[in-house]
């Protein structure tokens, strides 16, 4: 029961637990007992959380979960005469009696029935404060209070007192009880929430803060895409029988064909040149562009970026040398970069690539350009991006404006989009999964 | 299971105990999920980062039991035929050439096709039968008598495939052979899985598996591990030493030092007969454990610094 409670919690803060780990808990809690927290504990973790992440949820939930020891401040609490007094409510009894082991049971019932663990808000903190003193019979207490402070009562002075002190401090209990049940069972839904809004959620519009945990959602995307990869190249091992090698192979058994080969089909992986905009239009939108960017060069090895304003330079380097906030930083700042941050120049920046690496474009690179196409009414050089799309096997362009705002005002992406294989709005994390699908189809 | 088996998984510290007399030093949690993994009969998954002992847990643990260890390297292509049997082709062979005669004597006298055919069914598949399986890893585990220790390294190395019918092995402890049958454990082998994280392991396994994670060991317990591992060093050396690589282990290195280094570090300074650490013996000896020329320039730059807390600290 109580275990159920715990897994209940846990997977609440985000542990996927299934029913078989369920099983194993529980036949792992009955082999080590219930007395060493720590072997309790390990033997819980063990079989319940299976990854870095989920142990360190662990750990917080188990804390918080079995630190519960209730009535603590009972122990100090000795009411002036312990002797059981006849004709109260129970728990007016217990009150008295000090009856520490008692209360906490009562409590834990109470907070059972009234369903505590599916507090959400803490808005609902009183609410379920009153109902799980109303289950423990506070109606009683009440009217037992009542009646011992009418003055032709037989009740001594000193328990009305000690039954009154006692009230105060179970309702401390109850609250404090309450406290840790919002924190085991609510913690995580504001997590949930988070996670499901920021997959949505336009990239522009995140805070700062989150950039930490937007870098984990993609980095989990790029994950599957490696997952993919592999699988992909697993069929190509099959491909078709190689006839020399399997008659050279298979002198040895008589020339009886024993163990066919088979020739490998090449993999076709992407190779990649991105062009980021991180002109100040685009500002927000760039940082997670440049954030991809990143994740994609810690998960692919053939790629080459570029990020441009008025003139365009090459920032592979920097991707790869340095940690992800710093590297945005300096990105950002264009420092030390000889990036001029002035009137956006997508004619120049063009021309830039042309110079630097066009002739590194082959037929299995893939170009994209991440930008808004506002060039200020510049000269959109429209024949260089021309010649990109007939040297490369594909241009795709990524575009945090919705589709209404192209081409108007000194939006050129009407006239860009002709030599583009592909051109997508993209300013949420669906968006990019959407485009990494794409990219990553072989047969684009 | 045997009744030597039992008392070695009695209690957990008798496992701790029994670990640490193989030279193996090692923190109750692990001892726990031994204790767990013999008493559920499941296998471990162990993860953490390279060189804190994952495989060596394993090998421990076959001494400790004393059971044989088999283990299977995984990596990226590694198939059944690798992992779990093969037929002997050559022998099968051999065989059908020398028992040509006998099959002429037995087809003697059918007509036709259909009734050579029918008069060789009645013999078996003698060809397709265990005495012409080639067991791999997996399935030697399987069949030991005794039971046995099975590793299975890296198994994050390996490909989702492979990791699919790991999971027929890791659940029911048997190997579906397809013109055998099944082939199931004598005793079931006590079964550790190796991970270093270069890919999430799919949910099924996890499911099947007890999960350990190894972190870096704390000062003391590394100081033990050093204890055991290189009697020759000195007290105080080895302590100034832990010291020295827990500070390592804070910078952002690209190959951050294992226990296995640490332990090759004590080792290279017992041999050059070091009494105390210095800043030019540390300075000469810094590739021992550090593996690439940017980590060895951030460290070297702090070596100085490093040396005087680790002397200083207590």
């Amino acid at each position: 029961m109580v275990l159920q409670e715990f897994l209940a919690s846990l997977r609440n803060a985000g542990v996927r637990v299934s029913m078989s780990e369920t099983l194993d808990a529980a036949a792992a809690a009955k082999t080590v007992g219930y007395q060493d927290r720590q072997i309790l504990k390990d033997s819980l973790s063990t079989s319940l959380a299976k990854s870095l992440r989920e142990k360190r949820i662990f750990n917080d939930c188990f804390d918080r979960f079995f630190s519960a020891e209730s009535m603590k401040s009972w122990d100090d609490f000795s009411p002036a005469d312990r002797v059981p007094v006849p004709d109260v409510s129970p728990l007016a009894a217990m009150i008295l009696t000090g009856d520490r082991t008692g209360l906490s049971v009562s409590m834990s019932v109470a907070a059972r029935r009234v369903d505590v663990s599916a507090i959400s808000f803490f808005t609902q903190k009183s609410m379920y404060i009153q109902r799980i003193l109303q289950e423990m019979g506070q109606e009683g207490l009440k009217q037992d209070i009542y009646r011992m402070s009418e003055p032709e009562g037989s009740w001594s002075k000193q328990s009305l007192e000690a039954l009154q002190a006692g009230r105060e401090r179970l309702f401390e209990e109850v609250r404090d009880f309450v406290e840790k049940q919002y924190a085991l069972h609510a913690s995580s839904v504001p997590e949930q929430i988070m996670e499901s809004y920021l997959k949505r959620v336009s990239l522009s519009n995140v805070e700062q803060r989150d950039v930490e945990r937007m870098r984990r959602i993609i980095q989990k995307m790029v994950q599957r895409l490696n997952d993919r990869y592999s699988r992909r190249r697993k069929t190509a091992r099959k491909g078709t029988l190689d006839l020399k090698t399997t008659l050279r192979k298979n002198i040895s058994y008589h020339g009886l064909i024993f163990e066919p080969c088979w020739k490998g089909k090449k993999i076709d992986r992407p190779e990649l040149m991105v062009l980021c905009d991180v002109s100040r239009s685009v500002q927000a939108y760039s940082r997670f562009m440049l954030l991809f960017l990143y994740s994609l060069h810690e998960e692919l090895a053939r790629i080459r970026s570029f990020i441009f304003c008025t003139n365009l330079v090459e920032v592979s380097d920097v991707f790869k040398e340095y940690g992800v906030q710093e590297a945005l930083a300096k990105l950002e700042s264009g420092a030390s970069l000889d990036l001029t941050l002035g009137r956006t120049d997508y004619g120049q920046s063009l021309q830039d690539f042309r110079e630097k690496a066009l002739n590194r474009v082959t037929r299995r690179t893939t170009v994209i350009l991440l930008g808004d196409a506002r060039n200020n009414y510049g000269d959109p050089r429209t024949d260089l991006l021309k010649r990109i799309h007939e040297l490369s096997k594909r241009v795709l362009w990524l575009n945090p404006e919705p589709p209404a705002y192209w081409g108007t005002g000194d939006s050129e992406m009407k006239r860009y989009s002709p030599y583009c294989f592909h051109v997508q709005q993209c300013s949420t994390v669906t968006h990019l999964e959407r485009v990494v699908d794409f990219l990553l189809r072989t047969q684009g | 299971m045997e009744k030597t088996m039992l008392d070695k998984f009695d209690s957990i510290s008798r496992i701790q105990k029994g670990l640490e007399g193989t030279g193996y030093i090692c923190s109750q949690q692990i001892a726990t999920t031994l204790y767990l993994a013999f008493h559920l009969d499941k296998p471990i998954l162990v993860e953490g980062p390279a060189g804190v002992g994952k495989t060596e847990l394993a090998k421990a643990s076959a001494v400790f039991l004393g059971l044989p260890l088999i283990r299977l390297q995984c990596y990226e292509g590694l198939d059944e035929s690798k992992a779990l049997y093969e037929w002997k082709y050559g022998k099968q062979l051999l065989y059908t050439q020398i028992l040509k005669d006998r099959l002429n004597d037995i087809l003697q006298g059918s007509g036709t096709l259909a009734e050579s055919v029918s008069k060789l069914r009645q013999h078996d598949d003698i060809f397709f039968s265990p005495d012409f399986l080639e067991p791999r890893p997996l399935l030697k585990a399987l069949l030991q008598e005794q039971g046995a220790v099975l590793l299975v390294d890296e198994v994050d190395k390996s490909d989702p495939e492979f990791e699919a019918f790991l999971l027929e092995v890791l659940s029911d402890y048997q190997v579906s052979v397809p013109e055998v049958g099944t082939i199931a454990a004598t005793s079931k082998p006590f079964v550790f899985l190796t991970s270093n994280n270069t890919r999430e392991m799919s949910e099924p396994l996890k499911r099947r598996c007890l999960h350990l994670y190894i972190p870096f060991p704390e000062p003391n317990m590394e100081r033990e591990i050093l204890r055991a591992r290189v009697p020759d060093l000195s007290q105080t050396l080895r302590s100034h030493l832990v010291a020295f690589i827990h500070q390592v282990r804070k910078l952002d290195l690209k190959k951050v030092p294992s226990v296995s280094e640490t332990i090759d570090w004590a080792r290279v300074l017992v041999l050059l007969h070091a009494s105390d650490l210095k800043p030019d013996l540390v300075s000469e000896t810094l590739n021992v454990f550090l593996k690439f020329e940017e980590d060895l320039e951030i460290v070297r730059e702090r070596v100085f610094e490093f040396t005087q807390n680790a002397v200083k600290a207590p």
